[in-house]
């Protein structure tokens, strides 16, 4: 089975929500020592807790800004006739096996920032757990959907003649 | 269509007069027992405590009324209809052929009217907190509705509806499984020492919290915040002491008055289970509905050899919304871990569990990760205290027993974590064949999960760069099942044990 890895303008997604985040992160490290200057609170009290505080803050911004580029290498996913492989995670490894015949329904869904990128996720349902794709551009999800809606249809006639 | 018994809105009426009762005196509580209460008040409060009271049972009144007027159901050979809700009117319609499980349930009160609930279930994902059907009848209607419908499941209408099933009972005197009072007694206590374990664990974290308390107490540092917080610590203390003897009563009430009469029958392809003295249970399901079986051990069961047997039926577990409800998914709740083989014998041949075929290659992986992120949760707080207590220009004392107390207590769970992965490392383990895939997992609560591998979705494996290297992984099998909890974890196998599990998934 060949493995594809996503397209690159995942990344642009990804570094956008971690943009987000960092912003958020940074805001509520200043918020915080604003409201410690206007309390007029003791310089090494101040200290302590922007310390305290601070050191958190840049080992979160470190690992938002990090983390996109470090999924997108390990990110592949591929299919044939019989099953789905999807392989993820940084430190722990992950490899998911869906077989194709106990997919139930398949969805394709497209946040806002998705959208100005044209990217998709999809979401494969099981009888027991759904499963993510994530992020698909637009047209490699849509292409995905087909060829698992005609596997899956090819395979439901093979068993209707395996049972006549 | 056929209307509801009659009697549902008599024996409704009643539990809503004790609804309406404890609702009018929790509101009017103040006025009744409250510090500046006197009997004037009291009496001048009377006449409209005595209105309200009246508006709102009218209100259950006229709404039940409405329901027995607009709810209804009909049984034909092919299907089950039924018509249910005032507000929100819900109509169903479920192909006998489709039906997962039925179940019967009556609390006190439909007892005394002898009316009693039946839910039919098709098992579909929206129905994992609510069933399909809902049908309100007499007890003798509803006993022959559970008889035809699961005569209809199995497409035997015609020849067994007015023939009486082969029964094998497995609880009467003579039989294979009985959950006796010296069990029930055996079980309780069980559970408590259970509760009694973590509770003397939780007090040996609080005594180094209350010992540190005392040293800043002494010292005079937080001021009144050290005495807060010794406060704190002492209410949680007696909060968790009460939580255990709460514990202890419920439990009781679980053992004796909740699995009263605990009876398992089979009856031809059906398994029927009942239970209960205030609220009885009859819940029927096909055998071939049975999605996995898991027979648990907790520690101090395991040190005594017992053991839970557990049952994954979609559609069988509940109709409260509360997924992880163990009591409607119990197929025996106590019983000696030797006898299960035996038991599983008589009512589940397929799901007797097998030997490990494979155990966890390595004992190490169980704790690296555990003792990575703690050691460096450890060694920031305690440099972070450090540093803000020397700023703060906090005695030298203090900054040691605080030092000492963060050091103690992840000593503590590092010892807890060690123990829990030797029993994780002993435990951990798999057998795959073609006909069941046995899985063996849990630290101190042993888990032996067995299913079928048509019941297979998906595996998924789970390891780290490293492990990978070496040849380890974890697998991670989800199960067909509406339940929250679908999923099987066995850790840290050889990573060929995948290759394996995937040709079943595939097959």
């Amino acid at each position: 089975m060949n493995m594809k890895k996503l397209d690159k303008s995942v990344l642009k997604l990804w570094y956008s929500r971690a943009v987000i985040i960092s912003l958020v992160l940074i805001g509520m490290f200043a918020s915080v020592a604003v409201i410690l200057i206007f309390a007029e609170a003791p310089s090494n009290v101040t200290l302590a807790i922007l310390l305290g505080a601070g050191s958190l803050d840049a080992l979160l911004l470190f690992v938002t800004l990090i983390m996109p580029i470090l999924r997108y290498k390990m990110y592949s996913w591929g299919y044939d006739d019989r099953r789905i492989i999807v392989k993820q995670g940084v430190i722990f490894r992950q490899s998911v096996v869906i077989p194709i015949c106990q997919i139930q329904d398949l969805h394709q869904t497209q946040g806002p920032i998705m959208m100005a990128f044209g990217l998709s996720d999809v979401t494969i349902s099981t009888a027991g757990s759904n499963f993510n794709i994530s992020t698909l551009t637009t047209k490699e999800a849509e292409a995905l959907i087909d060829d698992l809606e005609s596997i899956l249809e090819a395979r439901l006639e093979e068993q209707k003649n395996e049972k006549i | 269509m056929k209307r509801f018994d009659k009697r549902y809105i008599y024996s409704s009426l009643l539990s809503d007069l004790f609804s309406s009762l404890v609702l009018i005196f929790v509101v009017f509580k103040e006025f009744f027992l409250g510090d500046e209460a006197n009997t004037e008040d009291i009496i001048d409060i009377l006449p409209v405590v005595a209105i309200i009271f009246a508006v709102v049972y009218l209100c259950f009144i006229v709404y039940r009324i409405l329901y027995y007027k607009t709810s209804g159901y009909e049984l034909t050979q092919t299907e089950i209809k039924c018509n249910r809700g005032v507000f929100v009117r819900k109509r169903s319609i479920l192909e006998c052929k489709k039906i997962h499980a039925v179940n019967k349930k009556q609390n006190l009160i439909q007892r005394i009217f002898g009316v009693a609930v039946l839910t039919v279930d098709s098992g579909s994902t929206n129905t994992s907190t609510q069933a399909e059907i809902t049908i309100i009848e007499s007890e003798k209607n509803v006993d022959e509705l559970l008889n035809k419908l699961s005569a209809l499941k199995d497409n035997t209408a015609n020849a067994l509806v007015n023939e009486q099933k082969e029964e094998i009972l497995l609880s009467e005197d003579d039989s294979l499984y009985r959950f006796t009072s010296k069990k029930k007694m055996l079980y309780t206590l069980i559970n408590i020492a259970s509760t009694a374990f973590f509770t003397v664990l939780f007090g040996l974290l609080a005594i180094i919290v209350l010992s540190v308390c005392k040293l800043m107490l002494q010292q005079n540092f937080l001021g009144t915040w050290g005495e807060y917080l010794l406060y704190a610590t002492l209410i949680t203390l007696g909060a968790i002491l009460l939580f255990s003897s709460f514990s202890f009563i419920g439990c009781m009430i679980n053992s004796f008055i909740g699995y009263y009469n605990f009876r398992i029958s089979k009856r031809g392809n059906d398994i029927q289970i009942s239970f209960g003295l205030l609220e009885k249970h009859t819940n029927t399901f096909s055998y071939d509905r049975i999605k996995a079986v898991k027979i648990s051990q907790g520690l101090v069961q395991r040190m005594l050899g017992f053991a839970t047997i557990k049952l994954e039926v979609i559609g069988y577990t509940n109709d409260t919304g509360n997924d992880n409800n163990s009591e409607l998914g119990v197929l025996v709740p106590f019983c000696k871990y030797d006898e299960v083989s035996e038991i599983l014998g008589k009512v589940l041949p397929d799901y007797i569990p097998d030997k490990k075929q494979t155990k966890s290659v390595s004992y190490f992986p169980f704790v690296s990760w555990f003792m990575l992120i703690l050691g460096i949760t450890t060694s920031v707080l305690l440099l972070e205290s450090i540093a803000v207590m020397a700023l703060l220009k906090v005695p030298s004392t203090v900054i040691t027993a605080v030092s000492l107390a963060i050091c103690g207590v992840a000593f503590v769970i590092l010892i807890i974590k060690l123990i829990s992965a030797v029993f994780s490392y002993k435990n951990n383990g798999l057998s795959a064949s073609i006909d069941k895939i046995t899985v063996y997992n849990g630290g101190f609560t042993r888990n032996v999960t067995v299913f079928k591998p048509k019941n297979l979705i998906a595996t998924e494996n789970v390891a780290t760069p490293m492990q990978k290297k070496a040849g380890i992984t974890s697998l991670v099998m989800h199960l067909k099942t509406n339940s929250l909890s679908n999923e099987v974890k066995v850790n840290i196998q050889s990573d060929v044990i995948t290759q394996d599990v995937e040709k079943l998934l595939t097959l």
